[in-house]
């Protein structure tokens, strides 16, 4: 129970997905200009990480390591498909917002990226836990971009709105660059967080990336 | 060679499975993807054309098919005091960048246009695009069946300034709705009977 609590929740904060793995940037920057894009954004994704990790770990003895990423991506895809049509059947409005980024979760990083290092390597319950975990992250976050975006841009979250009509739109929020400013801040702000408590602790601040290199292992070619 | 073997055959089964997966749900889901997609996409253009009906004109619609034509056309109805007072239904022409969708909408019995509204279209903004928009739209409430056509080619119609191609797929499209309705307006004013 506690391994799986822990592969939960290290999702949320400590692993958090765009943020601490900045993966998965493509959707993160384009969708949220409101807060209930990002949390329809990170819904759609959360079904189809847990259920991807789900597949690729039940089937990891019997997947061949020659073929393994063309078998990951046909499940991938073949859950995004059926996202997309089961959001055109009951979300429609969503779909029509969200439009060409709900196809391209297929090739969102995070979605391959949790399948290839961590559910062809743990048990179903663990994969599962993670691909929750990581989804819910990727939800939180996107709404929180989504929000703060909305905030600025439109002077509303999720459609209430905030100020009076005195308001004056920061419209420059909900254009694309924007979006990168707004994740830079985020960013920022986690980084100096963390270093403030590792302060109190008297560790020494992280420079650099701040979370362990051990769940992506793109640049293990470097350290040999 | 076991191990190409092996590779071959699960590769295989796995998207033979996505495949059949996604096929049933597919099957299961059409249906109330064509619903929402007329809600959605449809019944907004519906509302253009008409206004203050009292049915659901995406419930009731009805399929027709014009004689001698190999397509079919869903036709919405609008009433008021449970008569039938119009039908809409969708054409497409080939406009600038791709197919422009034009709902058109005739009052019945009297037979002429009510409306047009654009459904889809991928113009150019701000140039094409303008077909969309009321100057160019209006100009087809309560126009007669004949003359659907360009200034340009005899008929009546304005094009929008700096979008000729637009225009004209837009107004061949109308014209191409009049000839169907032409030809199956008998069977219309059969279809929906008072209540």
């Amino acid at each position: 129970m506690g391994a799986t609590w822990k592969e939960l929740t290290k999702g949320l904060w400590r692993e958090i997905p765009p943020f601490r793995l900045v993966l998965g940037l493509c959707p993160t920057l384009a969708v949220t200009k409101t807060a209930d894009n990002g949390l329809g954004m990170g819904l759609a994704v959360i079904f189809v990480l847990t259920l991807s990790n789900l597949a690729v770990s039940a089937l990891r003895r019997l997947i061949p390591a020659k073929v393994r990423i063309a078998c990951f991506i046909v499940i991938a895809a073949t859950l995004v498909v059926g996202v997309e049509l089961l959001m055109q059947a009951f979300a429609y409005p969503l779909y029509q917002r969200l439009g060409i980024f709900v196809p391209l979760i297929v090739v969102n990083c995070i979605i391959l990226g949790r399948a290839e290092a961590f559910a062809s390597r743990n048990p179903v319950h663990l994969s599962v836990a993670d691909g929750l975990g990581m989804g819910l992250g990727f939800t939180l976050s996107l709404t929180l971009l989504g929000a703060l975006r909305e905030v600025l841009g439109y002077g509303t979250v999720f459609g209430l709105c905030l100020f009076g009509p005195g308001f004056k739109p920061f419209s420059f929020m909900i254009e694309a660059p924007g979006a990168f400013v707004c994740l830079g801040l985020v960013l920022a702000g986690m980084n100096a967080l963390t270093n403030w408590q590792r302060k109190r602790q008297g560790l020494a601040a992280v420079e650099g990336p701040g979370h362990d290199c051990k769940s992506c292992g793109l640049c293990a070619a470097d350290k040999k | 060679m076991r191990e190409a073997a092996r590779m071959i055959i699960v590769l295989s089964l796995i998207a033979g499975l996505s495949g059949l997966t996604l096929a049933s749900l597919r099957q299961a889901t059409g249906p109330l993807i064509e619903e929402q997609v007329l809600t959605y996409v449809q019944g907004p253009s519906l509302g253009q054309i008409f206004a203050d009906t009292e049915n659901n004109a995406v419930r009731d619609r009805k399929t027709f098919r014009p004689p001698g034509a190999d397509r079919e056309l869903t036709v919405f109805p609008a009433r008021r005091q449970g008569r039938l007072v119009g039908v809409s239904f969708e054409t497409s022409a080939k406009g600038y960048g791709g197919e422009i969708g034009v709902m058109v909408g005739f009052t019945m019995p009297e037979g002429k246009l009510a409306g047009i509204a654009i459904t889809t279209m991928k113009e150019t903004p701000g140039v094409g695009s303008r077909v969309a928009k009321h100057g160019f739209t209006t100009q087809f409430r309560g126009h007669g069946l004949d003359n659907l056509d360009l200034r340009s080619k005899g008929g009546d119609i304005d094009a929008v300034s700096g979008a000729t191609i637009s225009s004209t797929a837009a107004t061949a499209a109308v014209k191409q709705a009049a000839q169907d309705f032409k030809a199956i307006r008998e069977e219309l004013a059969k279809a929906w009977p008072e209540s």
